[in-house]
């Protein structure tokens, strides 16, 4: 269950979309936010705030590689595996920070601070390789700076 | 209309026409997994690649994709096209698993046959495959997503063409996923179709699941019995038991679809194990001569004590037109009045009204509703009583139709604005006005036939009708001045009732006997009759019905009559009797049990059922679009 602060808030950004759809991802993130991840419960919600049904927002939701349908860490590390990172060594820091981590991609770390995901083209090619914590963007990441970033979540 | 040239064939077809349908008109077939003529195209499987020679585009192009335009030089059997083609296939096939021998699929799998056809033969992937979770989709669909080759015809067709919003597609690239949010049933009636299109076997009839392959089918082109709008079907059969039922396409009527209802319901009354299976005489076994005898006999001595008149032969609005056709004659041979085709004369009447009311220039077919502009939906529940007239209404309002409805509130995939009257409804504006209506309604309805046009075609009407072949019932009954049942009592003379795949009332028959039931149908009316005659199923037969629009359609026998041998009980195998035909198998068509009667009550023989001005459908052609009797 959500709060009814929230949930007003959220009927207000609905309100002020020209369709209900178009509101959906925003819906989808604030749930996020909220629960730390997009659980069934949410996705319940949301269809009912938005005037969809359940499939219709799980279509979205599987569509979207940063709107999480499974439990995650506190910080989502998203490395950048598309062509242009790719080609600057975005798989050598890929490994690195698994190693680090103790994970394999796609895993979270046992004390659920971290989970690693791949993920296609951030928009910063031209500062390849390029990862993102949260909502940050890391540009020119090495192994040696990726791991500085780590010990920084770590560690804030 | 643009010519271009396929594999040295000049072709020449209307602008917008795809090369994939270009080469389909002259017989050249090209693969294709996405494409479909109610869905067009959607670029996902590429399959269809041509190679295009010369003309306004070069190179390997995807013939679905690409509209016909003048000049054009098209290879389909281009070395290159052709690589191209085999190497999609097994490309597609990467993750496909190798269980065609357990896939219901097997044998009528477009996949397969493309497969093969496209040299994939043997495999050389020996990786690992993307596995999914299949999902629990309700008691008549399988669901098994590894087979799935993602070329989105389901998710099209559930939610574009139907309406649907409980089955869809998630994920992306290769995790996609074509199902349901959570396990439950699906919840668009029309959700058989999946099976139908789905190229592979990740829909398959659950009903029908592990019991046959395509090669050991009965199959026939039938025509749906289950409501008045007659949709083309193709039932299958084995072992004398009726497995499961395909859509069949016939562009005037149902086009390619069918609803669940016509679906997954015809075919549990014909294999019912309680149907009448041999003549009965007083609830005693009797052979086909003792009971046709007996019911002779019966009807002579109330004519002795009674005098003519005292007979009422009753058919219905599921009987064939065969059988409906030689009725008369068995009541002018019983001293009878004419035959009651109906039992209640508030239908009798409506329905005829609504029959005779109908002519070929205002009669609405299933295509007309399609291609209207504005539909107006008269106090009928079309979902309960003709499911495929609701897709039909969708297509419309997805090619922009308005829709709207008068009276009761109509639960629809498609906007529909609700009116107090007709007079609502901008039918005098539109190009191509339709009103649906049931046969209450249909007396109002007609008087908006004659409303002056802005511009547009006069109003069309496309009424409901009760049963599947209501409209015969209503042609003869109009035709030898019949009226219904529940008159013919009240007047006081009827003293016994021959009842022709009837359902009557019990209170109409409290205090008069029926004399006999012929059916096929284990109902109330054979429970009280003192003879049965145990006729054969649609499935069983052939036989004619016409439609609520005035369609005369054949319908062609799929299987031999007999108890099905899924079921039987073993202990009474092997049965020691000597025999010609299956057990429970001695079932005769409604029609040749009226005609026999007719030659043991000194009548002449039938040698043709259709005579007259339904001479012209002796030959109809059952995989045709079927005659409107207008035109007869």
């Amino acid at each position: 269950m959500i709060p009814e602060n929230m949930r007003q808030e959220l009927q207000n950004r609905i309100a002020s979309a020209v369709t209900n759809r178009e509101a959906a991802v925003d819906v989808m993130k604030s749930l996020q936010a909220h629960y730390g991840w997009l659980t069934d419960e949410a996705v319940v919600e949301a269809a009912e705030l938005l005037g969809l049904t359940p499939l219709q927002i799980e279509e979205l939701a599987t569509f979207y590689e940063m709107i999480y349908r499974r439990p995650v860490g506190r910080y989502v590390i998203h490395v950048c595996d598309s062509i242009s990172c790719w080609a600057m060594g975005g798989e050598t820091v890929m490994g690195k920070i698994a190693g680090l981590l103790g994970i394999s991609v796609g895993g979270t770390t046992a004390d659920g601070l971290f989970t690693l995901l791949p993920c296609c083209c951030l928009g910063n090619c031209g500062q390849s390789p390029t990862l993102m914590i949260g909502d940050t963007i890391y540009n020119r990441v090495t192994a040696e700076s990726a791991a500085e970033l780590i010990e920084q979540y770590r560690n804030p | 209309m643009p010519k271009l040239i396929i594999d040295n064939i000049p072709v020449e077809v209307a602008e917008g026409t795809t090369v994939l349908e270009a080469a389909q008109s002259v017989d050249i077939p090209i693969p294709h997994f996405c494409w479909h003529p109610a869905l067009g195209k959607a670029g996902a499987c590429r399959v269809c690649a041509v190679k295009m020679l010369d003309g306004p585009v070069k190179g390997i192009q995807m013939s679905c994709m690409l509209p016909v335009m003048e000049e054009m030089v098209v290879s389909t059997t281009d070395p290159e096209a052709m690589a191209m083609r085999r190497s999609v296939i097994e490309w597609l096939m990467i993750n496909h698993p190798h269980d065609c021998p357990v896939c219901d699929e097997g044998g009528e799998c477009q996949l397969q046959d493309y497969t093969i056809a496209g040299g994939h033969g043997i495999r050389r992937y020996t990786g690992t495959k993307r596995t999914h979770v299949n999902q629990q989709l309700g008691p008549y669909i399988e669901h098994e997503m590894n087979r799935c080759i993602q070329c989105y015809r389901c998710v099209r067709f559930y939610q574009e063409y139907a309406g649907g919003t409980d089955f869809g597609v998630m994920g992306s690239a290769g995790r996609v996923y074509f199902g349901r949010f959570q396990d439950g049933p699906l919840e668009s009636p029309f959700s058989g179709n999946l099976v139908d299109i789905c190229p592979t076997g990740v829909f398959t009839d659950k009903t029908a699941r592990f019991r046959a392959r395509y090669w050991d089918y009965d199959m026939a082109p039938s025509i749906c019995q289950e409501c008045s709008l007659g949709c083309s079907i193709t039932p299958v059969a084995r072992y004398r038991e009726l497995l499961k039922i395909i859509g069949r396409r016939n562009d005037a009527v149902n086009a390619w679809f069918i609803c669940d209802r016509g679906r997954f319901s015809a075919a549990t009354p014909v294999n019912n194990p309680l149907r009448p299976r041999t003549p009965r005489i007083e609830g005693r076994e009797a052979g086909w001569d003792s009971a046709l005898d007996a019911i002779v006999q019966r009807v002579s001595e109330l004519l002795k004590n009674h005098g003519p008149g005292c007979i009422a032969l009753v058919g219905s609005q599921r009987l064939s037109l065969e059988g409906m056709a030689l009725l008369p004659e068995l009541s002018t041979i019983m001293l009878a009045d004419a035959p009651c085709y109906f039992c209640d004369e508030r239908e009798r009447v409506q329905t005829s009204a609504a029959v005779t009311g109908l002519t070929g220039a205002i009669s609405a077919s299933m295509a007309d509703i399609r291609q209207a502009d504005c539909i107006a939906i008269v106090d009928v529940d079309l979902m309960a009583e003709a499911p495929m007239m609701v897709l039909a209404v969708r297509q419309a309002w997805r090619s922009g139709a308005g829709v709207y409805s008068i009276g009761e509130t109509v639960d629809l995939p498609c906007e529909c604005t609700a009116v107090a009257t007709l007079d609502d409804v901008p039918l005098a504006t539109a190009q191509r006005p339709v009103i649906i209506c049931g046969t209450s309604g249909f007396t109002t309805a007609r008087q908006y036939v004659s409303l002056p046009m802005a511009k547009g075609e006069p109003v069309k009407i496309s009424c409901i009708l009760p049963g599947p072949n209501s409209f015969s019932a209503a042609l003869f009954s109009h035709e030898h001045a019949a009226i219904s049942l529940e008159q013919a009592i009240s007047s006081g003379r009827i003293k016994g009732i021959i009842a022709v795949e009837a359902d009557i009332p019990p209170e109409l028959s409290a205090d008069i006997p029926v004399i006999a039931a012929l059916d096929w149908r284990n109902t109330d009316t054979v429970a009280a009759a003192q003879i049965i005659l145990p006729t054969t199923a649609w499935a069983e037969m052939d036989g004619t019905c016409i439609n609520n629009e005035g369609r005369a359609q054949h319908f062609r026998k799929t299987m031999n009559p007999g108890l099905p041998v899924h079921g039987l009980n073993p202990a009474g195998h092997p049965s020691h009797l000597h025999r010609t035909i299956p057990p429970g198998g001695d079932l005769r068509p409604a029609w040749q049990i009226i005609d026999e009667l007719i030659v043991r009550m000194g009548g002449t023989r039938t040698t043709e059922q259709l005579n007259g001005k339904w001479e012209k459908l002796r030959h109809l052609d059952a995989e045709g679009d079927g005659l409107p009797i207008y035109e007869l």
